[in-house]
C-alpha cells in the first residue's frame, strides 16, 4: 500500500484498546490525566521555546503516539517529561527551527519548578529567559544523556515514524474553497476553527491519532461556524471533503468535550503536581493505594 | 540487438545466474506460504487471548482487557483512509547479509534477504554519534524524506530495524542492481541517445516530484541513482536532503558532492533553492553523454574555473546578482568576455540535437534564474524529438556488481559533511573561501582567467 503524502499513519484498533502502562497496572484515567497533562507540558515547552504552533502540534502528536497500544512506551518506565523533551527534540530537528539539548533542558527543568500543574497561562508569558533557566552541570548532563535515551526510545518504539501531517494549512484551504473569506467574520471563524484543531491535540480521545487531517479540519470548521453563527451550505459540504456525517459527528462531539476534560483535570489536581517522572508516579500510586485501604 | 554490454562469457554466467535465482526464489516461495500460514495460525490464537506485551513487563497481565470484538474493528474500518500505521522496529536478526555493496560516507550499504519472505532488500546502516546531537539529524531526515517521497522513481523505504546495540540503525529498502556511476565505469560505451533520454526522462520525474513537495536532494550525481535491470531508474541518498525551508532561513552551503555543485554555492550563496538540483541534473545529463563526469574540479576553485570554462564567464548582464554572491567579490574575472563569455557546451557535445544541446546548456546557465525548472524539463521538446526514449523493456541487463561480490571503494569526491578530519587537512583558502570546514586539496591560488 502507498500511503498519500497527506495522509498521517493512524493508530489501530488493537492499539487504541489497550497500552503498555495499563499493561503495567497503572489505572486507565491516571494514564490520561498524565497524558494530558504531558500534551501541556509540550505545548508550554514549545511556546517556551518560541516555535510556531505547527512544530509544537507535531511534537504532541509524537509524544501521544508513543504511549498507544501493548508496544507502547508504559509510565512504569519512562516519564511524561522525558518523553516529552524528546519528542519535542526530534520533531524541532526535523523542522526549520532546531533546539539544542541545552535550551530544551532549561526549558524542561524551568516548568517542572513551577509550583502546580495547572498553572495559570498568563504566569508563562513573562517568562522570557525561560531557555537560559540555570541548571547545575551535574543535572544537565544526566538530563542530556537521558534525552538522547529517550529520543531513541521514542523513535524505535514509532518504528520512525514521527512524520505529522497537519489539519492548519487545509483547514484555510477548505475555508477558501467555502468561500467563507468573503464573511465580515471571516477572521474570527478562520481563528475559532484554529482554536477547535490546537484543543484536539490535547483530546484524551486521541483525535490526532485516529483521524486524517481532511476529516479533523473540517469539523473544526463545522464547529467553528456554528459558533459565530456563519451559515454554511445547506448541502452536505463536509462530503467534498472526504469526511462522512458519522465521522463529523464524532470529531464535533470528541472536540466539545475536551473543555469538560479540562475542567473535570483541574479540579481533579487542583494545586497538586502531576506525576511526571516515573518516581512522582510510583509516589502517587503508593499514597493512592494507602488511601483506599 | 545483441547487447553490447557484455561479452558471451558474461552471458553465459549471466545465464546461470539467473537459472539459479529462479530456482532459489521458487524454494523461497515455498517458505513464504509456509511462514505465511504459520502467521496467519499464530495472529489468529494470538486474537482469542489478551494482548501481551513484547518486553518483559513487570506487572501482572492478568488485568488485560479481553480482544476488542470483531463488529467493533469492522465498524472503525469504515472510518479509515489509507494510510499505514506504526509498530517497533523490527530487530536486525530477521535479516541475514548477503554482501556488502558499498561503503559510504555516512554508512554502509549491503544487499540481504529477509529470512521470513525471502525477499532480497538493501540494508542501509546508519552511522551513529550519539554523543553529540543524539540520533543523528541527517539520518533522520533522510528516513523522514523517503517515508514521504513515495514515487516510482524514488527508491523505496520499507522499514527501520534496530540491532542489538542501542546505536545500531538500519534502513531497509528495496535492493536495486546497480548505480549509474558504477554501471558507467564498466560499460565499454557510453549509454545510447535514445537511452540517455529514457533515464533522464525517469530522473526529472522524481526530481520534479520533489521539488513540488517542497523538497530539495541537494547530492544528485550518478553514484545515488539507481538503475534495475529492467531499466528502471531510481533515486537514492536522502541523506543530504531537506524541505524547503522558510523565507529567510539561512541554509548551509556545504551541500552537493564538488562536481555536481551549481556556481551559485561555490560561491557562497545563502538563499538557494531548486535550482541547485537541476544543475546537477545538467551535470549528470552530460555525464550520461559522455561516460564520465563533465565537471571533475579538484578543489572549489578548480571546479569554477572549469565551470566558467565551459559555460562561459559571468557578467553583470548575464548574472546581474554574479557580484553581491559572498565569495564573487574575491575572484578576479576579466570583464572584457567577448567570445569567451559565450561557453563551449555546443562544442564539447558535438553528437547532440539542437533541442538537446539547448536543455542542455539551459541547465547549465550560471544564473540560477535562467534554468529550467524541472516540470520544464519534462515537457521540453528533447523528449519528443527523435530519437525516442527506448521503451524500459528493451533497455540492456547488465551484470550486477552489488548483486555480487565486495565493490571497489570509489575514486571521486563524498558528499560534504561538517567537521569530518579525515583526508587532505584545509589548504589555504581563506581570502576566497573562508567558510569551509574541508575537502579543499589543491593549493591556495586564486582563479585567473585571463
Ligand atoms: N537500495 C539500494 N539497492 C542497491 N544498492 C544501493 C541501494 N542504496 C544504495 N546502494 C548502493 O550503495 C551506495 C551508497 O549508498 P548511499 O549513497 O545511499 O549511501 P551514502 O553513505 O550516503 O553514500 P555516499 O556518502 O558515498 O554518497 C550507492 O552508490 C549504491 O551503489
Ligand atoms: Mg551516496
Amino acid at each position: 500500500m502507498q500511503p498519500s503524502p497527506l495522509a498521517n499513519p493512524l493508530a489501530t484498533v488493537a492499539q487504541l484498546e489497550e497500552s503498555g502502562s495499563r499493561l503495567d497496572g497503572i489505572p486507565a484515567d491516571l494514564e490520561n490525566s498524565i497524558r494530558f497533562a504531558g500534551a501541556r507540558l509540550t505545548q508550554a515547552a514549545g511556546i517556551l521555546l518560541r516555535l510556531p504552533q505547527e512544530v509544537i502540534a507535531q511534537a504532541i502528536v509524537v509524544f501521544m503516539r508513543f504511549w498507544v497500544g501493548p508496544e507502547g512506551g508504559s509510565l512504569a518506565e519512562f516519564g511524561a517529561r522525558q518523553v516529552s523533551a524528546a519528542s519535542m527534540y526530534l520533531t524541532t530537528k526535523l523542522s526549520a527551527y532546531p533546539k539544542s539539548p541545552r535550551s530544551i533542558v532549561n526549558v524542561y527543568t524551568y516548568l517542572d519548578s513551577l509550583p502546580s500543574t495547572y498553572t495559570e497561562p498568563e504566569s508563562l508569558q513573562d517568562t522570557s529567559k525561560a531557555d537560559a533557566y540555570y541548571v547545575s552541570e551535574g543535572t544537565y548532563q544526566a538530563r542530556r544523556m537521558e534525552l538522547f535515551e529517550t529520543e531513541q526510545r521514542v523513535l524505535k518504539t514509532l518504528g520512525f515514524q514521527v512524520q505529522v501531517v497537519l489539519p492548519y494549512t487545509l483547514c484555510i484551504t477548505y475555508l477558501q474553497a467555502l468561500d467563507a473569506f468573503s464573511h465580515p467574520r471571516a477572521t474570527e471563524l478562520a481563528k475559532r476553527a484554529f482554536a477547535h484543531l490546537n484543543t484536539a491535540l490535547l483530546s484524551p480521545q486521541l483525535l490526532y491519532l485516529t483521524h486524517q487531517p481532511p476529516s479533523l479540519a473540517t469539523a473544526a470548521i463545522y464547529l467553528a461556524a456554528k459558533e459565530v453563527g456563519i451559515k454554511l451550505p445547506a448541502v452536505e459540504w463536509w462530503e467534498v471533503f472526504d469526511t462522512d456525517r458519522e465521522e463529523l459527528g464524532f470529531l464535533v462531539v470528541g472536540m466539545l468535550s475536551v473543555e469538560n476534560f479540562v475542567e473535570e483535570e483541574r479540579a481533579r489536581w487542583q494545586k497538586n503536581k502531576v506525576p511526571m517522572t516515573v518516581e512522582e508516579l510510583e509516589a502517587a500510586m503508593q499514597t493512592s493505594s494507602n488511601g483506599t485501604e | 540487438m545483441a547487447s553490447r554490454w557484455a561479452d558471451t562469457e558474461a552471458d553465459a554466467a549471466e545465464a546461470l545466474r539467473k537459472k539459479k535465482e529462479k530456482e532459489e526464489k521458487k524454494r523461497l516461495k515455498l517458505r513464504k506460504q509456509q511462514a505465511e500460514e504459520a502467521a496467519a495460525q499464530a495472529a489468529l490464537e494470538a486474537e482469542a487471548r489478551p494482548s501481551k506485551r513484547r518486553r518483559l513487563s513487570s506487572g501482572d497481565d492478568e488485568a488485560a482487557e479481553a480482544a476488542p470484538s470483531k463488529e467493533k474493528e469492522a465498524e472503525r474500518n469504515l472510518l479509515r483512509f489509507e494510510a499505514g500505521g506504526w509498530a517497533p522496529c523490527r530487530h536486525t536478526s530477521n535479516f541475514e547479509t548477503l554482501n556488502h555493496i558499498e561503503e559510504g560516507s555516512y554508512g554502509w550499504v549491503s544487499r540481504a534477504r529477509e529470512l521470513s519472505t525471502g525477499e532480497v532488500v538493501a540494508l542501509k546502516k546508519v552511522k551513529m554519534d550519539l554523543k553529540q546531537d543524539g540520533f543523528p539529524t541527517t539520518a533522520l531526515r533522510e528516513i523522514a524524506l523517503l517515508q514521504r517521497a513515495r514515487h516510482p522513481n524514488i527508491v523505496s523505504l520499507h522499514e527501520v530495524l534496530s540491532g542489538s546495540s542501542p546505536d545500531e540503525v538500519v534502513l531497509v529498502m528495496e535492493f536495486v542492481e546497480h548505480d549509474l556511476k558504477t554501471l558507467q565505469e564498466d560499460m565499454p560505451e557510453p549509454f545510447l541517445a535514445s537511452e540517455v533520454k529514457t533515464l533522464l526522462k525517469q530522473l526529472v520525474g522524481a526530481v520534479s516530484f520533489l521539488h513540488s513537495n517542497a523538497i530539495l536532494h541537494r547530492d544528485l550525481k550518478t553514484s545515488n541513482i539507481l538503475l534495475s535491470n529492467r531499466g528502471h531508474l531510481k533515486i537514492a541518498d536522502f541523506g543530504m536532503a531537506r524541505y524547503i525551508p522558510p523565507p529567510n532561513a539561512p541554509l548551509t552551503q556545504l551541500v552537493v558532492t564538488l562536481w555536481y555543485r551549481a556556481p551559485e554555492l561555490l560561491l557562497g550563496a545563502e538563499d538557494y533553492g531548486a535550482e541547485i538540483d537541476m544543475w546537477s541534473f545538467g551535470c549528470i545529463f552530460g555525464e550520461l553523454l559522455s561516460k564520465s563526469p563533465i565537471l571533475q574540479g579538484k578543489n572549489e576553485v578548480d571546479e569554477l574555473s572549469l565551470i566558467f570554462a565551459l559555460c562561459g564567464l559571468p557578467s553583470e548582464k548575464s548574472w546581474p546578482g554574479f557580484y553581491r554572491l559572498p565569495n564573487a567579490r574575491s575572484l578576479k574575472i576579466p570583464r572584457d568576455t567577448g567570445a569567451r563569455a559565450a561557453g563551449q557546451i555546443r562544442a564539447k557535445f558535438p553528437f547532440l540535437t539542437n533541442a538537446g544541446a539547448e536543455l542542455l546548456s539551459s541547465l547549465l546557465s550560471l544564473n540560477p534564474e535562467h534554468r529550467p525548472t524541472a516540470e520544464e524539463v519534462v515537457n521540453h521538446s528533447y523528449f519528443k524529438e527523435a530519437p525516442k526514449p527506448k521503451p524500459m523493456e528493451m533497455f540492456p541487463t547488465f551484470p550486477s556488481k552489488a548483486g555480487q561480490e565486495k565493490r571497489r571503494r570509489r575514486a571521486s569526491p563524498n558528499a560534504p559533511k561538517r567537521g569530518d578530519g579525515h583526508g587532505v587537512q584545509n589548504v589555504d583558502f581563506s581570502s576566497i573561501f573562508a567558510s569551509r570546514d574541508d575537502e579543499e586539496t589543491g593549493g591556495g591560488f586564486q582563479l585567473k582567467m585571463v
